[in-house]
This record gives C-alpha cells, sequence and structure tokens, in this order.
C-alpha cells in the first residue's frame, strides 16, 4: 500500500527538465537587458571626449568638451526651464487641438464614403505640403507670434494623426460593424462605442507621428520670431558663437522629446491594454 | 402572420447565384436547424434574415413586417467571438440592455447584465476583458448579450464551430436550457446554422437541409424525439441512428451531385 503511494507520488512528480529555461532573478534580467543600450551610450561620450578633448584637434570652440557643455547645461537651467514654459505653451494647444479636431474629422471623413469622397482629393494635395512653408504667411497673417506658432504645429500635427484615424475607421473589423449593426448602433453612438476605439491602436500611432511633426516645427518657428523657447536659445547663442550653450540646448531639447514620447507610449499603453 | 415567413427569396454576388427561391415558414418558438455543406449560403441566408445583406428577389418578414435592415427584435450570434474587446464583459452585455431598455440607468443595465452573466455561468468573468476569458467563455458572452437585446428570433451561425467538443457539448445544453426555460409566449424562435448532423438533430424541432451551387432547400423534416432530450440516451437509440444516417445520404447525395456538375 505504501509502495504504491510512493510510486504513485513519483509518476506525478516530473524530473527536472533540461532545457527549462533557468531562472534568473527578475532584477538581473532588467540589468542585463540595459547593458548593451548602456555601453553603446558610454561609446558615443568616450568619442565625443576623444574629439574634442583628447585629440590635438586644436580645441576646435565649435565642438566643446562635455565638462564646459554639462556646466553651460546647468548653468542655463533656469533659462531652459522658462523656454520650455514658453514651448510648451505653443505646443500643447497646437498639438490637442489637432489631435481633437483630426480624430473628429478622420472619424467622420472614415466612416461616411459622401464625406470621404468630398474630402479625400483635397487631403491629398493638402497633406503632402510641408507645414513649414506657411511659416511666413502663418506670421503675416495671425496677430502674434504665438498664434501663427500654434497655427503651424496645429498643421504639422493634424495631417498625420487625420490620415491615421481615416485609416483606423476603414480597419475597422466587418464583424465589428455587423455586430454593431445588430445592437442597433447608429450615429455617434456608433462612432464613441465602436468605430473610436477599434481605430485608437491607428490614432496612437498618428498622434506620434504627429508629436514628432510638431516639436519640428516649434523649433522652425521659433527660429523665424520667438524671443522665448527651446529653438529660440539654441538660435540665440549660436548667435554669439557660445557653443557649449548651443550645444547644451540641443541635449535639453532632445531630453524634452524623449520625455514627451515616452508619456504618449505610457498613454497609448495604458489605453489600449486590450490590444494584445 | 406570425413567425418568420421566406418567400421565394433568391441571392448573387454578381453573376454568381448563391441561394434561389427560398421558401421557409417558421412559426413563432420553433427551434430550426440550417444544415448545410460548407458554401450552401446557410450563412448568407442568416444574413439576410438579419437584414445584414437585402436579398437579390423575394421576400423576408419577421411577424408581419417586412425585414429591411437590422433590428433588434432579431439577435445574432456568430461564430467568431464577437464582443467587442476593448469593453469589459458586462459593460458588452449592458450594451445590449441598454438598447432593449433605452430608458434605464447605467447602474440598473449593469446589475441586469451581470444577472445575463449568471444564466450563462459567467458569473467568475463579469469584470473581466474578451481577451482575458477562454473561446467557450467568450461564446457564452455572445449568448448572454443576444439574451439581453431581448430578441423574440435568435439567429446562430455555427456558434459552436470554433469550440472543442466539450465546451461545445456544454454550451448546447445551455442553449437548450434557456429555450426550454421560455413557456409558449416567452419561448424564442431560433434558427441554427450548423455542418454539424448530431448537433442539428440534438437541438432542432426541425432540420432543414440547404443544397450547394446555388443553395438551395433540398430537404425539410421534423425532428420527432420528444423535448427534454437526454444527450447520451438519444444518441445511441436507433431511433436518432435512423434519422442521422438518412440526413447524412441526403448531403452526401447533393455533395455528389455538385461534384458530377462541377
Amino acid at each position: 500500500m505504501n509502495d504504491n503511494a510512493a510510486i504513485a507520488g513519483d509518476a506525478l512528480t516530473l524530473p527536472p527538465a533540461d532545457n527549462a529555461p533557468a531562472t534568473r532573478p527578475a532584477l538581473l534580467d532588467r540589468i542585463l537587458g540595459w547593458r548593451d543600450p548602456v555601453l553603446f551610450f558610454a561609446a558615443l561620450f568616450l568619442a565625443w571626449m576623444l574629439a574634442s578633448q583628447w585629440l590635438p584637434l586644436g580645441q576646435n570652440p565649435l565642438l566643446p568638451t562635455p565638462a564646459r557643455t554639462f556646466a553651460a547645461l546647468l548653468d542655463s537651467l533656469p533659462e531652459l526651464w522658462r523656454g520650455t514654459i514658453s514651448s510648451l505653451l505653443i505646443l500643447v494647444p497646437g498639438f490637442l487641438s489637432a489631435t481633437v479636431l483630426g480624430v473628429v474629422a478622420g472619424l467622420w471623413a472614415g466612416s461616411s464614403p459622401r464625406v470621404g469622397n468630398a474630402v479625400f482629393p483635397f487631403a491629398r494635395v493638402a497633406a503632402p505640403i510641408p507645414p513649414s512653408v506657411y511659416c511666413p504667411y502663418a506670421i503675416a497673417i495671425l496677430p502674434s507670434f504665438q498664434l501663427s506658432a500654434i497655427f503651424l504645429v496645429f498643421v504639422g500635427a493634424f495631417w498625420p494623426i487625420f490620415q491615421n484615424t481615416v485609416a483606423g475607421a476603414h480597419a475597422l473589423e466587418a464583424r465589428h460593424r455587423d455586430n454593431a449593426r445588430i445592437l442597433g448602433l447608429a450615429g455617434f453612438e456608433y462612432q464613441r462605442r465602436v468605430v473610436f476605439p477599434a481605430a485608437l491602436p491607428h490614432i496612437f500611432a498618428g498622434m506620434a507621428v504627429g508629436l514628432g511633426f510638431s516639436f519640428i516645427l516649434l523649433t522652425v518657428a521659433e527660429l523665424f520670431g520667438a524671443n522665448a523657447g527651446l529653438g529660440r536659445f539654441v538660435q540665440y547663442y549660436a548667435d554669439f558663437a557660445d557653443y557649449p550653450r548651443m550645444v547644451a540646448g540641443i541635449l535639453y531639447t532632445g531630453l524634452v522629446t524623449f520625455t514627451a514620447m515616452t508619456v504618449l507610449e505610457a498613454l497609448r499603453r495604458r489605453v489600449l491594454f486590450w490590444v494584445r | 402572420m406570425s413567425g418568420l415567413i421566406l418567400d421565394d427569396v433568391g441571392f448573387a454576388y454578381g453573376d454568381n447565384a448563391i441561394l434561389e427561391r427560398i421558401a421557409l415558414s417558421v412559426p413563432p418558438g420553433q427551434f430550426v436547424s440550417l444544415l448545410g455543406a460548407s458554401g450552401s449560403g446557410k450563412s448568407t441566408l442568416l444574413r439576410l434574415i438579419a437584414g445584414l445583406q437585402s436579398p437579390r428577389r423575394g421576400r423576408l418578414a419577421w411577424n408581419g413586417a417586412q425585414i429591411a435592415g437590422p433590428g433588434i427584435e432579431r439577435g445574432v450570434v456568430f461564430q467568431d467571438y464577437a464582443l467587442f474587446p476593448w469593453l469589459s464583459m458586462v459593460d458588452n452585455i449592458a450594451l445590449a440592455v441598454g438598447k432593449a431598455k433605452p430608458h434605464s440607468g447605467k447602474h440598473e443595465r449593469r446589475e441586469e447584465a451581470q444577472d445575463y452573466l449568471r444564466k450563462v455561468g459567467l458569473e467568475a468573468a463579469i469584470g473581466k476583458y474578451p481577451f482575458e476569458v477562454s473561446g467557450g467563455m467568450q461564446q457564452r458572452g455572445a449568448i448572454a448579450r443576444a439574451l439581453a437585446l431581448g430578441s423574440p428570433l435568435l439567429l446562430m451561425d455555427e456558434p459552436f464551430g470554433a469550440l472543442d467538443p466539450v465546451n461545445r457539448a456544454r454550451l448546447q445544453d445551455l442553449l437548450l436550457e434557456i429555450w426550454e426555460d421560455g413557456d409558449g409566449k416567452t419561448r424564442k424562435t431560433i434558427v441554427f446554422v450548423t455542418h454539424d448532423v448530431d448537433e442539428a438533430l440534438y437541438l432542432g424541432d426541425r432540420v432543414v437541409i440547404l443544397g450547394s451551387a446555388p443553395g438551395r432547400i433540398i430537404a425539410d423534416s421534423d425532428v420527432p424525439f420528444a423535448r427534454h432530450r437526454e444527450r447520451r440516451s438519444l444518441f445511441c437509440s436507433a431511433a436518432f441512428q435512423h434519422k442521422r444516417e438518412a440526413i447524412a445520404e441526403t448531403l452526401a447525395a447533393d455533395m455528389l451531385e455538385h461534384l458530377a456538375t462541377a
């Protein structure tokens, strides 16, 4: 009896498999995952040191050393922070209004064949125009620099968001459309409960592209006529040949852009938890 | 005229005839199994009844009203789990409750949706999302949603076709239980599309067989087995075997004819 129980017990215990993955602590795994990116950053930094400091290239003033650049960065942080606020006051209204209008117009044109038919030929002509060419005109016709810059950011972000939203509405699966019809969903309710959520993956893709364009147009606009802002900061110190501050401004702008992209990505993951 | 009436219904994609001269009359409360090989147009026929597509000729009517589009008096359960992935199970069902009872509040809808989920054995999945539960549970959810819509006519397009045999049997029993629960007035009329002869016989009051290319009714017979059917004893009975054999022969003959003309 006892023997039987022992045998049965043995049969239930599987021998450890040879191909079982080694159980590594999750933390160590994460650290190892960061190893290569960190090495790459280190290599870039070394190359910078090499070019600006260690090699006898005559200490080119156009290529400030890391030490001088970071000193300039620290020194300029209050000014950069004011510049960030000034830039965000242009970026956020421009990007948000582009998102709202791009999504609403995109859903409308994407799910109504008649509206789509009327609008798409115009969109095909207007969307590829590089938004930066509107810059002089926007500054000429809008009453303030702030408004014309917001308008440029809006134009830059609008088209990618609009086009991706249209693609999202077109990609609505037939079964979701059938089910919506079976349930009697129509009009605004159909848009809100079915088309909009189904198009969200496309909408977020469009927002990511649109955000990238927003930053480009923001800095372009600031080169033209701002008295504050990130692009303005870089242009201003370049004019004075203060290259450590200029490079610091570039690095800082990169950091702000990266942060904005990261926030958008976090939002995307949160909203699109149901997409596997 | 109450019930479902199909009068000389035809459908085609371009010159490709899919359905021809379909005439069918289903009295209220009847459970009809619509049987046919793949490509016989049985799903198309169901979509016509649902109002998702319009017939090329003939007319369809439910309770005397011509079918011109989808309506919540005709609920549909499709084979591919069709809950909206961005809504939780309870919110999916609550959407249907809201359509059946447009004046109900949000809280009331969710309460009622939970009742329907309990009815199909999904109390554990109420707050979950469709991607978090199995295919069988999603299909239970789809049935709950169709029930929540309160449709007197239920159209089912191979609803258990993608399920494993154990789940399929469970859901067949669940469907019969729900259907038999209704009395003379509240009992739903069901049109159940399948290509599984056993399933058609186990569930239906009546089996309608569609022949292929183009789809047309080649047989229509009552299922003579008394209700509260018991799966195991029914499947073993000689009467069941005999009926099953006859239907299989009809299907095979149609297939041979189709091959000969193709």
